[in-house]
């Protein structure tokens, strides 16, 4: 069974000044064990999407259609209690480094204490150390620094002690969102090499969350391409890298550096992404997209396969 | 190719319009603000009492607040139509009393806070644009006035200089309330100081003087205003306790002054209507500037609107 | 960086404040009136008396060594004889000052904890009818004019019905009756306590409230928050263990600095209620002319808000861990 999977989700925020369709009908499974990725600009929906899972939506938010299902489980019919109960223990977020994800006036240990006891009133302090201990040494931090507080550690220590805190109930599936954004490009390596050890070897389903390619391409099975709110393109890494099939994903290929082939010059995509109070019609990417059809701008393009495992939202699918 | 001179002059009129139009702009958003209206209405309304305080004395001199004698009465009496707030234990008309106090809160209110706001302003821009020395010197000193309980420092001078005027009054309060206003505009001024225009004005070879005054000060103005407001209760409310506890000027009447007579001839169980005005009148005042504060701390801070409108 | 250097860093500061405030008042005193004579000494002394103080007090010396003088008289503790008491002044201030602190201290902490506490709760609830109509009361009474909302107290309480006492810190009869037990007394201070901090209470438990609701609503915006809420915590725990303490650092910092403010309106409510404090005494004696005690007890009360000052600097420091460490 598939650990997490997304039903047509739809959700929308209705604001003093209109109503704004963030997320519109995506449909995406995460699998057992799997690191799939979500990549999109900022604005894309990719957080809400994140937030819509763990029940965190703010109170202006409407998940207006839709299902989200862990394990067969449908997390949208749940209550808040409910809801309460299954977070951290079933899905764990860890939160981007530049936030403020830890609280400052308590000590790091604590905080992971805190989680771990949330859930399981009767640990006794001994396991509890135990696992503290543990758990530090899966995402390599020294125990002895568990008494500091936040602002003693270093922005590297602080994602790992976030990560330490997310797998301390041994969730089922983990939100990794933005976790290399503001670190420096080799703690970012050794936070990813971590993640993904942590997943080959507990068997952990990781949803990661970017607007970094190269941080998807480097952690993730499969991946989504997210546009103005709806998914544009989903399927195998490294297939949609090489083969990208939706306009979009091939714009977001030429305007991002390659280390290794020919220099190609960068090129952005012309344009902006649609007003997401008043979204087009038809296809969202249409105003931008060099290969318009005629059907493009006024029909909502449809979601299909169109090779095994490779699913993409255009009109042009069929390859 | 503008020369930096010009490039200097032209953005120091930017400053000027910049302020001038950012005024209208303001105002029409603080017009918005019921907080701010109400506030404002209830100043107008004590404005137009200490204007009003020099007609009773005109219609008839029993009416006078300290030197009123009515024949008739010598004692306190409750309202009637010949006092329409009564009188007070020497028969001298309450409601008579009552405007002269707002005329006297508001000419030392707004004097003392002006005062001290010019002051702060001054304090705050030299010590924010020169830093070193001067800063750590003059930000000691206002650490150290504002520790002191004004209230008993006035007290404390008072002893030794005898019986204070309402101007020297007016001008302790000010080197008392200094303080406070100059942190704000010396952390304003630190931010103004690395701005392009200032950059510019002296490359242009500014001299320091021109560059505090026409550059940054019209910047650092609004949130002087707005220290103003706060300051004016502050000096209102030590005037008032001064005069309360004994030590107000004795050639005029004061809101404070009011209560200190029902208070000290026994009157404050038996006459209501010569307790209850003054008290209110102070409140109501302390309580129009402490909504015409918060308005206009709404109105030169966006923050803090933006977040009505996105709830 | 830790709480010993910090505290000593800070006793340093108080002290030379407190110097510079002691020599402030040492110029005002002898410059002002004419005679230096009538700063330590009044008509109704006797010669022997005039001379033993123009002595301690070096009034025939040059100015510099009455400065030192008046600096080691200070440490002795040696203030000189109360025109009005005719009494040594440090007796009668030793006397006041544990009736001060008991009244202003207890009073402080009442309000800031009920302040705090409210305001915790408003900025949960916001937007209900509690927290409209809790602002606004917290707002009206911040805005009262202390010594008037002391009057109408005594009157409406104390007066009309008749449930407390309308002035002085204890009834006369309980003490000096010798059956009575320290119970006795003690409840009988509490009565007469009541309405003092009544009107301390209720001027200034609604500035900490309205900050506190304010600091709140933007502590829950912080991200620890969403952290918070993503470990599955239950609704109370987030509040009060980690919003809350967060929430009320700045709310500590402003009764840090409101505190020369608070003092003025203790010393406004002992004159009116008549409590044997610090502040009616420097009230009393600067009305007497009586300049020796008024001296004193200005110093006594400064030395007293430093202190406090830094007793808040200390209770931030162990609040806020960024501090300490």
């Amino acid at each position: 069974m598939n650990v997490l999977e997304v039903k047509d989700l739809t959700v929308q925020y209705l604001t003093s000044r209109g109503r704004v369709h963030a997320v519109e009908g995506i449909s995406w499974e995460l699998r057992q064990a799997e690191a799939l990725g979500i990549v999109g600009e900022s604005g894309c929906g990719k957080t809400t999407v994140a937030m819509a899972i763990m029940g965190l939506l703010p109170s202006n938010a409407q998940v207006v259609e839709g299902k989200i299902l862990l394990e067969g489980r449908d997390l949208l019919l749940l209550d808040a209690e409910e809801m309460r109960t299954i977070r951290w223990k079933r899905i764990a977020m860890v939160f981007q480094a530049a936030m403020n994800a830890l609280n400052p006036v308590h000590r790091v240990g604590d905080q992971i204490l805190e989680a771990m006891m949330a859930h399981d009133g009767e640990l006794s302090e001994k396991e509890a150390q135990r696992r503290l201990e543990e758990l530090c040494a899966m995402v390599g931090l020294d125990p002895r620094r568990m008494k500091d507080y936040p602002h003693q550690f270093s922005g590297g220590m602080r994602q790992r002690a976030v990560i330490a805190m997310a797998l301390a109930c041994n969730p089922t599936m983990l939100i990794a969102d933005e976790p290399t954004t503001a670190l420096d490009v080799m703690v970012a390596d050794q936070i990813l090499g971590q993640l993904r050890r942590l997943q080959l070897e507990m068997g952990l389903a990781i949803l990661y969350i970017s607007h970094d390619i190269s941080v998807i391409a480097r952690s993730c099975d499969r991946m989504g391409v997210m546009y103005a709110g709806q998914m544009v393109e989903l399927g195998d890494t490294d297939e949609i890298l090489d083969r990208p099939l939706h306009p979009y994903t091939r714009g977001l290929m030429r305007s991002y550096p390659k280390l290794r082939g020919p220099k190609t010059k960068l090129e952005p995509i012309p344009g902006e992404p649609p007003n997401l109070m008043d979204p087009p019609p038809g296809c969202r990417f249409c105003p931008r997209c060099p290969d318009k059809g005629a059907s493009c701008p006024t029909e909502r393009p449809p979601w299909i396969q169109a090779k095994e495992g490779h699913w993409v939202l255009c009109h042009k699918g069929e390859v | 190719m503008a020369s930096s001179r010009e490039i200097g002059k032209e953005r120091s009129l930017g400053g000027r319009a910049h302020f001038l139009r950012h005024l209208g702009e303001n105002w029409a958003i603080y017009r918005k603000n019921p907080m701010g209206m109400g506030g404002l209405g209830l100043l107008v309304l004590f404005g137009l009492m200490a204007l009003a305080s020099f007609i009773p004395p005109l219609l008839d001199p029993m009416y006078h607040p300290m030197s009123g004698v009515d024949p008739e009465i010598d004692t306190s009496v409750g309202p009637s139509a010949r006092h329409l707030l009564g009188t007070d234990f020497m028969g001298r008309d309450i409601l008579s009393q009552l405007l002269t106090g707002a005329r006297v809160a508001l000419l030392i209110g707004v004097s003392a806070a002006f005062m001290a706001v010019a002051i702060g302003t001054m304090v705050g821009m030299v010590a924010g644009y020169f830093g070193g020395i001067v800063d750590t010197l003059l930000m000691r000193l206002a650490d150290i006035v504002m520790v002191l309980p004004g209230l008993l420092v006035i007290l404390i001078l008072s002893s030794v200089a005898g019986q204070l005027s309402i101007w020297n009054l007016v001008l302790i309060i000010a080197l008392l309330k200094w303080a406070g206003v100059s942190r704000i505009i010396r952390s304003q001024t630190l931010s103004l100081k690395v701005r392009p225009y200032v950059e510019a004005a002296r490359v242009a070879g500014a001299s320091h003087t021109r560059i505090m005054f026409r550059h940054m000060l019209p910047n650092v103005l609004p949130l002087s205003f707005l220290y103003m407001t706060f300051g004016v209760t502050s000096a209102i409310l030590i005037e008032a306790s001064l005069s309360f506890l004994g030590f107000g000027d004795p050639s005029t009447v004061s809101w404070g002054m009011m209560l200190q007579w029902v208070w000290k001839t026994g009157h404050m169980f038996k006459a209501p209507y010569w307790l209850l005005p003054p008290g209110i009148c102070i409140s109501l005042i302390t309580l129009a500037f402490y909504l015409i504060g918060r308005a206009m701390d709404e109105v030169l801070n966006p923050r803090l609107r933006k977040e009505v409108l996105e709830q | 960086m830790n709480l010993r250097k910090f505290l000593l860093v800070r006793s340093g500061q108080i002290v030379v404040t407190f110097w510079i405030i002691l020599t402030l008042l040492f110029v005002l005193f002898r410059l002002a009136p004419s005679d230096p004579l009538s700063v330590v000494a009044d008509s109704l002394m006797s010669e022997e008396e005039i001379q033993i103080l123009k002595a301690q007090f070096g009034l025939d010396e040059p100015l510099h060594r009455q400065y030192l003088l008046y600096l080691w008289n200070f440490i002795r503790g040696e203030f000189g004889i109360s025109f009005h008491y005719r009494q040594p002044v440090v007796e009668i201030l030793g006397d006041r000052l544990p009736k001060t602190a008991l009244l202003f201290t207890t009073a402080t902490i009442l309000y800031a904890l009920a302040g705090i506490s409210l305001g915790k709760i408003l900025a949960w609830y916001r937007g209900s009818l509690l927290d409209s109509g809790m602002s606004f009361l917290g707002l009206l009474t911040h805005t009262f004019f202390l010594p008037w909302l002391a009057l109408l107290l005594v009157w409406v309480f104390g007066y009309k019905l008749g449930w407390f006492p309308l002035s002085g810190m204890i009834s006369p009869e309980i003490w000096l009756d010798p059956e009575s037990g320290f119970l006795a007394k003690f409840l009988d201070v509490l009565h007469h306590m009541a309405l003092p901090m009544g009107v301390l209470f209720l001027t200034h438990f609604g500035g900490y409230m309205l900050v506190m609701r304010t600091t709140m609503l933007e502590t829950l915006r912080e991200d620890y928050i969403l952290t918070a809420r993503a470990k599955g915590l239950p609704e109370k725990v987030i509040r009060n263990r980690h919003a809350a303490p967060n929430a009320s650092l700045p709310v500590v910092t402003s009764l840090g600095l409101s505190l020369a403010f608070s003092i003025n309106g203790g010393a406004l409510t002992e004159t009116i209620f008549s409590w044997p404090g610090l502040g009616r005494e420097l009230v009393a004696s600067v009305a007497h002319g009586d300049y020796p005690l008024a001296q004193a007890a200005f110093l006594f009360i400064a030395a007293f808000v430093l202190v406090a000052n830094l007793v808040v600097d200390v209770i931030y420091a162990y609040l806020d861990p960024r501090i300490r460490y």
